[in-house]
């Protein structure tokens, strides 16, 4: 199992199908930015977006599109702020900023998110 | 979906035709005023914009074209087939296209400017940014410094940003700040185009333009200063002010160069007419493609660019217009009819209510030419509405002043009010809903101002 500095540094990528993201390490998620969609409720299986760690990788659904990459275009990007699983989730700077671009052929890329991109916690 | 607006269509059109009918009965084709009824598009349009992201919010965000387009289409059959009033919908149409121009080029051209302010957030700081705003907002229009200045503000607060810094945004730069000149808001540059004198504006809103200004910059500091954010440790800031884009600046000026670009204005520029469009809108939607192409990519990733707020605009304004055509006609036809009893508080409180929920520029329009018929005079005579503006400047102020200000009492109130709130929510600020601004910010914020104005300026004037 990579750790999010290892995805980053070697630039790996994680997968996209239909509304389903992998991600190839393993996070809690306490926000998620879609579009002008702003989740933080992880709960539903329904709305909104719920996500799941499994042994190899982190996997996100989006229930309220079909397919990411007709919504997500090309200078657009999910973003998402994360705490490495294992890592003090009430510690601050454990918390990380990261940007998903929907690319094609199902792949994800994962970039850490500068301070050029909005993006407030 | 489609069967759905089409159900609503037909049952609308089935309202309408038959209240037509019995309406029409001896008056037969003389009578071109549009039914009452027909405001129902409309409301209901404005309802669904209130309504739709607060209560059915992914079907709203998955249908709001659709919905726009099927209302909008309601009332242009029925201007079609009922009124056979083609004028109308063309004018409309060409007012449209104007807009949504000089929009989409404004915000396409100023998507490729990055500006890095790397200063600690102050309430001073915020002061400073949203006066600055307010001031170039009459040299680049409400939209352009709307689109400017809205993420280097957002990344100065982004350790203690809040709803409050993003709704003063909106009330000073999107809004209240360009009502210096005619470039700073539509209506102004509509009042200029019929004959008002370009600095007519300055000399007779400055007045109001300042008092009003700090007021909401008092407000807003006293607000900001209990906001203490959180103090991360060692973060130096540089105080520089980076600036990238500068091709996108050329762009700027050339779009604001060709406001002027019209055959009003400048005689020798030649007329498209009958095309609902002249040689200005076609500068604008180049400059929409040029800025896009040529812009560097690094900013516009940075600044996440993509049409999507510009869509929502384009799509829900195509309505508006659309669907708010009977209801100015009446406007201006009950103007008429009861011009000479309106005062100048009157016509303040009027167009500003009006211009909260309407799009200004018309909204203006009419009112103007409601207190013109007042006096004998007509707007479509430049001489007349540039002597009205000199020998009864109040009327002129009331209803200038209202088309800006109250443009800032909803999302809708103004086109960059719209752009501004979607920036936001795409940057993991959470927004007010339609009637969270007006609950929270506009009616306790706004309105006590506004009130003011009215009680110091045009109260008792006549």
């Amino acid at each position: 199992m990579k750790t999010l500095d290892e995805v980053l540094k070697n630039n790996l990528i994680g997968l996209h199908y239909g509304n389903r993201v992998l991600l190839p390490f393993k996070v809690d998620i306490l926000k998620a930015v879609i579009e002008s969609e702003i989740i933080t409720d992880f709960s539903s299986t329904k709305k909104g977006a719920s996500y799941c760690i499994t042994d190899g990788f982190t996997e996100i659904y989006f229930y309220d599109y079909k397919i990411l990459s007709e919504v997500v275009t090309e200078h657009e990007k999910i973003k998402l702020v994360i705490v490495e699983k294992g890592k003090d989730i009430f510690d601050f700077a454990n918390h990380r900023k990261i940007a998903l671009h929907v690319d094609d052929k199902h792949k994800l890329l994962i970039s850490e998110i500068n301070e050029d991109t909005l993006f407030i916690e | 979906m489609k069967k759905l607006s089409s159900k609503i269509s037909f049952f609308l059109f089935f309202i309408f035709f038959a209240n037509n009918i019995f309406a029409s009965g001896s008056e037969g084709t003389e009578n071109l005023l549009p039914n009452p009824f027909m405001v129902l598009p409309f409301a209901i349009l404005l309802l669904m914009i209130a309504t739709g992201p607060l209560f059915y919010h992914h079907f709203w965000e998955r249908n709001y074209p659709k919905i726009a387009l099927a209302l909008g289409s309601v009332t242009v059959i029925y201007y079609l087939i009922f009124l056979n009033d083609t004028h109308s919908l063309v004018h409309t149409l060409a007012e449209y296209i104007s807009f949504i121009a000089l929009l989409a080029s404004l915000f396409v051209a100023s998507g490729g400017i990055l500006i890095k302010v790397d200063k600690k957030s102050t309430p001073m700081l915020n002061v400073m940014i949203l006066l600055f705003g307010a001031v170039i907002s009459n040299i680049i229009g409400t939209t352009g410094a709307s689109m400017l200045l809205i993420r280097p503000y957002i990344k100065v607060n982004r350790d203690r940003i809040k709803a409050y810094h993003i709704v003063f945004f909106i009330f000073a730069v999107s809004n209240i700040g360009g009502a210096l000149d005619p470039i700073g808001d539509p209506p102004l540059f509509l009042g200029f185009l019929r004959g008002i004198g370009f600095f007519w504006f300055f000399e007779h809103i400055f007045v109001v333009w300042v008092p009003t200004l700090l007021a909401l910059m008092t407000i807003f500091y006293i607000i900001d200063s209990r906001n203490k954010g959180e103090e991360k440790p060692g973060v130096e800031y540089t105080g520089k002010i980076e600036f990238r884009g500068g091709k996108n600046v050329i762009f700027l000026a050339i779009i604001l160069l060709s406001v002027f670009i019209d055959p009003g204005i400048i005689k020798w520029v030649p007329s498209l007419t009958p095309l609902p469009f002249g040689i200005r809108e076609i500068i604008m939607l180049s400059v929409v493609y040029f800025s896009y192409k040529y812009a560097d990519k690094k900013i516009l990733e940075a600044n996440e660019f993509n049409f999507e707020p510009i869509r929502e605009v384009a799509f829900l304004f195509v309505g508006i217009f659309a669907t708010m055509i009977p209801a100015l006609q009446l406007i201006e036809h009950e103007s008429k009819i009861y011009g000479h009893e309106l005062t100048p508080g009157i016509f303040y409180w009027a167009t500003g209510s009006l211009s909260a929920l309407l799009d200004n520029a018309p909204t203006f329009l009419n009112f103007l030419s409601a207190a013109l018929g007042k006096y004998g005079m007509d707007v479509d005579v430049k001489q007349q509405v540039y002597d009205f503006s000199l020998t009864y400047p109040i009327y002129v102020q009331a209803i200038s002043i209202a088309a800006v200000f109250f443009g800032a009492m909803t999302y809708i109130g103004n086109g960059p009010n719209f752009m501004v709130k979607s920036i936001c929510e795409r940057a993991g600020i959470k927004m007010p809903s339609f009637f969270g601004f007006l609950i929270k910010y506009s009616i306790p914020i706004l309105l006590p101002i506004f009130f003011i104005i009215w009680l110091l300026v045009f109260y008792g004037k006549v």
